[in-house]
């Protein structure tokens, strides 16, 4: 069964048209990029999975249940979102971030219980972050606050991760940790996760698959080695690019 | 701009018509004397028509462009549209300096109003670009240190006013902003100081677009953010003391203007600049016209400055759901936070055993008969269930505003948001002022339900609007204010007329636990408890919802719900604790920062810490109240800002 099932989406705003016809699937167990031109509908896509945005026509499937019919808190556990800006958290240490995470399990006032605790433990190991537990999250930098929301997404225990540019404002060396991340979490525990990306080449070395869009329709939908040749580039992003190979393909602009 | 070029001429045709047809009622046009004017050859009625209404309508234009283009200046500076001449604490510091030179040094009048006024504005501005000064003129600081002022000032003039009352029946028409005049000299100075001062904010434009990239952008473009900002605010300051100067305080067109003018498509700086001028001139003269129309048709006399929020309070309210996103208050390097506490919970005891340590000294000790000193055995049982009952309500209602407040403030996620600026504390205060002039002997309850009544209607009004434009928080705050200017507008017109019954509202503006009633501090000590426990069940809202809508939706909190139920509680928690003791609601904005900085920054201590902080100030203020002018009640309000302004300003100097 596939994770989302996307039925001829339409997404109007006052003037715009920004998704246009849309049908796809995305597979569960994967690592699926999502990658486009500025405005071409990407973020919009994304909203639109998590239930932000409610599509002006069409029907979206998660888990083969319409995304209007799932109660908030089960969509919760079941799904988590990095925002592409994260918000200040004013005053907020990284443990009690992370112990946001359960909020869909426990609710405003249920007990935090020992396999709380575990789970938050657990997702600060996984993240690498939990030397840094105590720390005020707006004290730390980029790549470990990154970490550190991915921590609380880990932490919600949600089996499908949606990331909106996660590593868009990070060094070379924190997008290969923060995607390596996600990947990781995938491999090892059988998550999914959809990506907003900009990174073609980034794209290629962390993701099983890629979604392309243009002007809120679907230009490429396959396996990432399809992503990688000059014809498929030029279509998506209208540059010619070469496409050259070491251990993983590469695409540089011409 | 299309929209422009329609709507301009139009509403110039229209203020020039309505100012018209004034004067016509005033004069028929055929006995209109002939430039140039002078006044010996000329009847009395054409004397008027010259020296009054003619210079009177000039004045209005150049007051509201003065005002309007003030606006545009700040709101570009701090990048902020809450930004006005009344955020900058301007307006207030002149009051303040009119009503303390006329009943201390009635010798400075001599020259006329003007540099006394002038003189308190640049004082209060000077005092608020001092402590913004240290912290690099961030937004944010600015913004705070001027309401800081602000209040302060205006607090100190109202009890200023209470105390002398019968002389100052001038100085309330002047806070109103009566533009009456006597000759061309006030709008030939008025145009003297916005002429020069329109060209300089018009040389500024393009420096100033490089600082609404923020002052690391404009740094980096080779722009010093500093000395620019300096300048723009010193414009906008004449600009508004000038104004403050001639024709007293003029509410609201700094803040309505620029936001017609984005309205209206004004998209680069000059625009803004030019069009905020336009809209603010257009706007100040058609309310006075209209007044002028309605004095001439038998109506009451009302100050123009007082008025203008009836027609910038609902205009600003309407343009809301259009206005583009607006730039939330955000944090500068220079808004460094305050050190989270390493043991939020000693803190929190300290505060709790202050508490009833205090209120017992304040039972037992302070003014009685007999002078200070403890209580007299022989009066306790006179006097101790007074005194309980007092301290009571007021603590209560401390706490209630202060929880009120640091609900808000995460709800918002804005340090600025308090009860008043939601407009709750005016929705009180209107629905006391109806109790009052609608009802022949109105007693305690009837009264009661007037305020809780004006307050809920204000919460509804603004739940139904949260709810449509789906809470976008600098818009909750933004309608919240013209809820708020339109309540002041009302209560200043009701001032300036001149009733006596004005005198009971104005008495309960500035707050008085003394007239609680045994059964009403037990009702409203309930509520706080209430209000504190409903605050620890939502704690954990309060710790997600900060964090924005998308990802408080993720984690699966029911968002609109959540914050309806906040804002209403909210809103109550105010209302009831304004019914008691007046809209004192400061503590609302005082006691979440000094829980702030004392670092308790979990919600759950946040509250509790503000609550408690709440209480403490309001004790503290109802123990001055009460006794330092024995054996008259002097304003709680006064007493709560005197003592937590000066923490705040601590508190700010101390953080750079």
């Amino acid at each position: 069964m596939s994770l989302f099932s996307l039925q001829d989406i339409r997404f109007d705003v006052p003037g715009r048209r920004l998704i246009d016809g849309l049908s796809l699937e995305i597979a569960a167990g994967q690592v699926t990029a999502l990658i486009g031109r500025n405005g071409s509908g990407k973020s919009t896509l994304l909203k639109l999975i998590t239930g932000q945005h409610v599509p002006s026509s069409g029907q979206i499937l998660f888990e083969g249940r319409p995304l209007a019919d799932w109660p908030r808190r089960d969509l919760a556990r079941a799904l988590a979102y990095l925002p592409q800006v994260t918000p200040p958290t004013e005053g907020m240490q990284l443990d009690e971030l992370v112990q946001l995470g359960r909020y869909p399990w426990r609710g405003a006032l249920g007990r935090m219980r020992a396999e709380d605790h575990a789970q938050i433990s657990e997702a600060l190991r996984l993240c690498g972050v939990e030397t840094l537990r105590h720390r005020l999250v707006d004290t730390l930098s980029g790549g470990e606050r990154q970490r550190g929301w991915i921590a609380m997404m880990i932490a919600q225990g949600a089996r499908t991760l949606l990331l909106d540019e996660p590593i868009s404002a990070l060094d070379v060396a924190h997008q290969v940790e923060v995607l390596g991340l996600v990947r990781r979490m995938c491999r090892e525990r059988g998550l999914s996760a959809v990506i907003v990306l900009h990174d073609v080449n980034m794209a290629a070395r962390f993701c099983d698959h890629v979604v392309a869009l243009g002007e809120g329709r679907c230009l490429l939908d396959a396996p990432v080695d399809a992503l990688m040749t000059p014809e498929a580039l030029a279509r998506i992003y209208g540059v010619e690019m070469t496409v050259g190979a070491s251990a993983h393909p590469f695409a540089l602009p011409l | 701009m299309t929209r422009l070029i329609l709507w301009a001429p139009l509403a110039g045709l229209l203020a020039l018509g309505l100012w018209g047809l004034a004067a016509v009622q005033q004069l028929p046009l055929a006995d209109w004397p002939a430039l140039p004017y002078d006044a010996a050859g000329m009847r009395l009625e054409q004397i008027l028509l010259a020296f009054g209404t003619m210079p009177r309508g000039m004045v209005a234009l150049l007051v509201g462009a003065a005002l309007g283009l003030a606006g545009a200046l700040m709101q570009a500076v701090l990048r902020n549209p809450l930004a006005d001449p009344t955020t900058l604490g301007l307006q207030a510091g002149a009051q303040l300096a009119l009503v303390a030179a006329t009943l201390l040094a009635p010798g400075l009048l001599a020259f006329g109003r003007g540099p006394v006024a002038l003189a308190g504005a640049a004082l209060a501005t000077g005092t608020v670009l001092a402590l913004a000064a240290r912290r690099g003129f961030a937004p944010v600081t600015v913004t705070i240190s001027g309401m800081l002022v602000g209040l302060l000032c205006a607090a100190i003039a109202t009890a200023l006013t209470l105390s002398r009352g019968e002389y100052l029946l001038s100085l309330v028409i002047w806070n109103g902003g009566a533009l009456t005049q006597q000759d061309w000299s006030g709008a030939a100075i008025l145009a003297a100081v916005l002429l020069p001062a329109l060209a300089l904010a018009l040389l500024m434009a393009r420096p100033l677009l490089l600082l609404s990239l923020g002052g690391e952008g404009a740094r980096a473009l080779g722009l010093p953010a500093m000395p620019l900002r300096l300048a723009a605010l010193s414009v906008a300051v004449v600009l508004s003391a000038t104004v403050a100067a001639e024709v007293g305080l003029v509410g609201f067109v700094g803040l309505a203007a620029p936001a017609i003018a984005r309205r209206l498509g004004a998209r680069t700086i000059p625009q803004r600049l030019l069009l905020a001028t336009l809209a603010g001139a257009l706007l100040l003269s058609l309310t006075d016209s209209a007044l002028m129309l309605l004095a001439a048709a038998g109506g009451p006399v009302l100050p123009s400055g007082a008025l203008t929020g009836l027609i910038g309070g609902p205009l600003l309210i309407a343009l809301l759901p259009r206005l583009r996103a607006t730039v939330p208050p955000e944090t500068e390097a220079g808004d460094r936070p305050a050190p989270r506490a390493r043991h939020p919970g000693r803190v929190l005891l300290v505060l709790a055993v202050l508490l009833p340590v205090l209120s017992l000294a304040t039972l037992m000790a302070g003014r009685g008969p007999g002078g200070w000193g403890l209580l007299d055995p022989a009066l306790r049982e006179t006097f101790l269930p007074l005194r309980a009952t007092a301290l009571l309500a007021s603590l209560a209602a401390g706490a209630l505003l202060a929880g009120s407040g640091a609900i808000l403030q995460k709800l918002t996620a804005n340090p600025l948001a308090a009860p008043e600026v939601l407009g709750v504390t005016g929705g009180a205060s209107l629905g006391y002022a109806a109790a009052i002039f609608a009802l022949p002997s109105p007693g305690a309850l009837e009264l009661a339900l007037g305020a809780g009544g004006g307050a809920a209607l204000a919460l509804l009004a603004l739940s139904a609007y949260a709810l449509r434009a789906e809470m976008a928080p600098a818009r909750l705050l933004l309608a919240g204010l013209g809820i708020g200017a339109l309540s002041s507008a009302v209560l200043a017109a009701i001032m300036a007329s001149g009733d006596m019954r004005a005198w009971a509202v104005l008495g309960w503006l500035s707050g008085s636990a003394s007239r609680a009633t045994p059964l009403g501090a037990a009702a409203l000590t309930v509520l706080a408890l209430l209000l504190a426990a409903g605050g620890m069940l939502a704690g954990r809202w309060l710790q997600i919802l900060p964090l924005g809508g998308a990802v408080a939706g993720a984690l699966g909190v029911p968002v609109a719900g959540v914050r309806l139920a906040l804002i209403l509680g909210a809103g109550l928690a105010t209302g009831a604790a304004s019914v008691l003791v007046g809209p004192v609601s400061f503590i609302g904005l005082m006691a979440p920062h000094i829980a702030r900085s004392l670092g308790l920054k979990r919600p759950r201590d946040f509250l509790a810490g503000a609550m408690l902080t709440g209480a403490l100030l309001m004790g503290l203020a109802a123990f001055g109240a009460r006794s330092l002018a024995y054996p008259y009640d002097l304003p709680l309000g006064l007493f709560a800002t005197l003592i937590g302004a000066p923490w705040l300003f601590a508190a700010l100097m101390r953080r750079t």
